[in-house]
């Protein structure tokens, strides 16, 4: 079974790695997969941010509904 | 109304009625009627209660109509009772008009000369009621239990459109940092029609798959105001929805029944909003460069380490080998020096042995000397014992035959027939002769 990525668990993922590494007992090859997961944890993170930092858009509940009546919703 | 004065103006064509009267002249009439009226006393639940520096305002409410009261202050005041809204209480008094003027709007109230507190409101004690049973039917908790995103990308907001909690919501968000799609749904939060529409609008937003979170906000005002977000259907919507809803309604001092079945209860629509996005974008973005400096810094060191590690173990062999040669070497120069210390010692040793031994050389060959001289006269000893010539110097003789061998039997002196007798003294030829 696979869980939804949210940007929470994205996040507690990677402090997980940070810590495995800090402990020192990762060895090599786990260091560098660990740091290429957190590599792409932190990409995804940064995309969630930058997603609600481009500028505030407010909308009606009606255009909301119209919007997605014409397929055209996505954020 | 023949008391009226008829105004200069002309009236309506065609119409029945009297007039046109100046309406100030009406209205002092009608203050003048109302004032005739039997003053009585009331009973019902007080709402709005609000003061001013001369009169102490609010309505008196029941299910089926409400009177707008007033007291003065100063007789409020010397009551000494707090009225809280909703309180059950009676009034005596009677009907007053203020006609107004130009520059001032006329008002009706029922003006109060005496009040008592009858008991807690009716409505007070439904609310209590409701309260219990969706605590009873477990409504309070499925919100509380949803999962609420830490950075929602889409929040719906339901409040009056012209109210100030709109502006406290994009205050909220605009310190949390956030930007991202805010839905609006404007409906009525005061009045009979308000329950339903916002019972509508958070239907419709929890439809929609974007709409990760709900705001329900709405200013200050009296409970009777906020009487819609105690409204029962309402409440059960909330309660099963899938989205968590988050709701703002009056002060902090009031407590209505969304605020006990939504995931989150906030006491002001500014902290709804940054309860909406529980972290701050800002801070966010500068915790998730560190991570990624942590991690690119972990995967260069990760690297960098092992090599130098794998470099240093390269040279290990050598330094190995040159580190247990300096070992030998030490250990050799201290056996030699152990070697010669021991033949030193030894030397010592056998000088003081070789010193002992002469000694005891000579104390044994002093002695061995006496003892031989000791044995030797013992053994000359023995050896005079049996001396024969000892033996014959006692009286006793040797018989021997010419040959000179002794005889020790008398038939050997018979046979050998001529005998030679040795004494000490000297020695005698015999013959043997039978008797």
């Amino acid at each position: 079974m696979t869980t939804e990525r949210t940007y929470e668990s994205a996040v507690g993922r990677v402090e997980e790695i940070i810590r495995r590494l800090d402990s020192g007992d990762a060895g090599l090859r786990e260091t560098l997969e660990l740091v290429k997961e957190g590599r792409g944890l932190v990409e995804y993170c940064a995309t969630e941010l930058e997603a609600v930092s481009q500028g505030l858009e407010e909308l009606r509940l009606e255009e909301l509904v119209a919007r997605l009546e014409t397929g055209n919703a996505e954020p | 109304m023949t008391q009226l004065q008829s105004a200069p103006a002309e009236g309506i064509p065609d119409s029945h009625l009297p007039g046109p009267y100046p309406v100030g002249s009406y209205s002092a009439q009608l203050k003048r009627r109302l004032l005739e009226f039997a003053r009585v006393q009331l009973v019902g639940e007080v709402w709005g209660l609000r003061a001013s520096a001369a009169r102490v305002y609010f309505e008196l409410r029941d299910a089926s109509g409400a009177l707008p009261c007033s007291m003065w202050r100063n007789e409020f005041d010397q009551l000494g009772v707090r009225l809280a809204e909703g309180m059950r209480i009676v009034v005596g008094g009677g009907c007053d008009y203020y006609p107004g003027s130009a520059t001032s709007s006329p008002s009706f109230m029922f003006a109060v000369a005496e009040l008592r507190v009858a008991g807690e409101g009716d409505l007070l004690v439904q609310l209590e009621r409701l309260r219990r049973a969706l605590h009873g039917a477990g409504l309070f908790e499925p919100q509380k239990r949803l999962t609420r995103p830490l950075l929602p990308r889409t929040i719906g907001v339901i409040t009056g459109e012209r109210g100030k909690a709109r502006d406290d919501v994009l205050a909220g968000l605009r310190r949390r940092g956030w930007a991202g799609r805010l839905v609006w749904a404007f409906v009525p939060v005061q009045d009979r029609h308000a329950a339903p529409m916002v019972g509508a609008a958070l239907r419709e937003l929890a439809s929609i798959e974007h709409v990760e979170v709900v705001i329900v906000a709405r200013g200050g005002g009296s409970l009777a105001d906020l009487f819609a977000f105690c409204d029962e259907s309402l409440c059960r919507t909330v309660a099963l929805l899938r989205v968590p809803v988050i709701s703002s309604v009056g002060h902090h001092t009031d407590r209505t029944l969304i605020d006990d079945v939504a995931a989150v209860c906030c006491s002001t629509p500014t902290h709804a909003a940054e309860a909406a996005v529980p972290i701050d974008c800002r801070a966010a973005r500068a915790e998730l460069a560190a991570s990624a400096r942590q991690l690119r810094n972990h995967s260069r060191r990760a690297v960098l380490v092992r090599a130098r590690n794998l470099a240093h173990l390269s040279r290990a062999p050598a330094a190995h080998v040159a580190r247990q040669r300096r070992s030998l070497h030490q250990l050799l120069r201290e056996l030699r020096a152990s070697a010669r210390r021991e033949l030193q010692r030894g030397r010592s040793l056998a000088d003081v042995h070789l010193l002992v031994l002469r000694r005891t050389a000579a104390r044994a060959e002093s002695s061995d000397a006496t003892r031989r001289v000791r044995e030797l006269e013992r053994l000359s000893l023995a050896l005079g014992a049996h001396d024969p010539d000892r033996t014959l110097a006692r009286g006793y003789a040797l018989v021997q035959d010419r040959a000179g061998d002794p005889l020790t039997t008398a038939e050997a002196a018979r046979r050998a027939g001529s005998l030679a007798i040795q004494f000490h003294d000297g020695t005698l030829a015999a013959e043997a002769v039978d008797e």
